[in-house]
């Protein structure tokens, strides 16, 4: 799963999550029955964890394009230079 | 770290949260239920009246008592509990509550009823103050919801009295 799969995935989860939610408290309530309503808030739950748990293609249509390792050597990693530390200086003496 | 079971776990917190909310919101929807209940007592018969031998006074009766509770029952009601107590005053004390029958309801259907019976729990003073005496029948219920609070009422029917002789 990419970084734009791993965005959609967590909307879709919350958003189908909530809006089954209101769907069942609703129907329950209208069909005065309880039962409704739990069945219909876990069979919403089962649902979407069938929809943003697993790897889908779909969440994978936005791949990475790393850079090709000679094109890497061509531009090597800036090598640190060594600065002035803080923690070096001379201790002044304090009372 | 966006794993499979992170998802997993992320999506079952989430949906439990959510369904907790919708219980509050459930139990909040019983306070929109305004019951009015109805119910009827009748004494059709006093079997026995009597003086046990250690002094405490025990009455049979046979009552009729007809209900209608169906109001009480809401989508959130799991069951109601009710029960008849007999509620008098003595010289020691200024409520005396016997519970004559009790019952459990489980559903709306069941929530009217008629029903002749003796008394399910035996009616004994704890002293001998029957003869005579003027009592009311309260019919008590008990509102089990499914989530959320209990709510409990009660009718009290005044106007009952024991005879002044054992019999």
């Amino acid at each position: 799963m990419d970084l734009q799969g791993q965005k959609l995935s967590e909307h879709l989860m919350q958003i189908l999550l909530v809006v089954f939610a209101i769907a069942a408290f609703t129907t329950g309530y209208m069909t005065g029955s309880f039962e409704n309503m739990l069945l219909i808030s876990v069979g919403g739950a089962v649902l979407t964890l069938l929809i943003t748990v697993p790897d889908w293609s779909f969440f994978n249509r936005h791949p990475l394009n790393w850079l090709a390792s000679q094109e890497a050597e061509q531009n090597p990693k800036p090598k640190l230079q060594p600065s002035p530390s803080k923690r070096f200086t001379k201790k002044t003496s304090s009372k | 770290m966006h794993s499979f079971w992170y998802r997993a776990n992320a999506l079952l917190t989430f949906a439990v949260t959510i369904l907790a909310l919708m219980c509050a919101m459930a139990s909040i929807t019983d306070h929109l239920n305004v019951p009015q209940p109805q119910a009827d007592v009748q004494v059709s018969n006093i079997n026995w009246f009597r003086k046990q031998p250690n002094g405490n006074d025990e009455v049979s009766l046979t009552l009729t008592i007809s209900a209608d509770l169906q109001s009480t029952f809401t989508w959130n009601t799991k069951q109601v509990f009710v029960f008849l107590a007999a509620e008098y005053e003595t010289p020691k004390n200024s409520l005396n509550q016997v519970s004559l029958w009790d019952g459990i309801i489980p559903s709306k259907d069941q929530a009217k009823f008629s029903i002749q019976t003796t008394n399910k729990y035996r009616f004994i003073d704890q002293g001998s103050n029957l003869r005579g005496k003027e009592f009311n029948l309260t019919l008590h219920w008990h509102v089990m919801p499914k989530t959320g609070r209990m709510f409990a009422d009660k009718i009290v029917m005044p106007g009952f009295g024991l005879p002044q002789e054992y019999r």
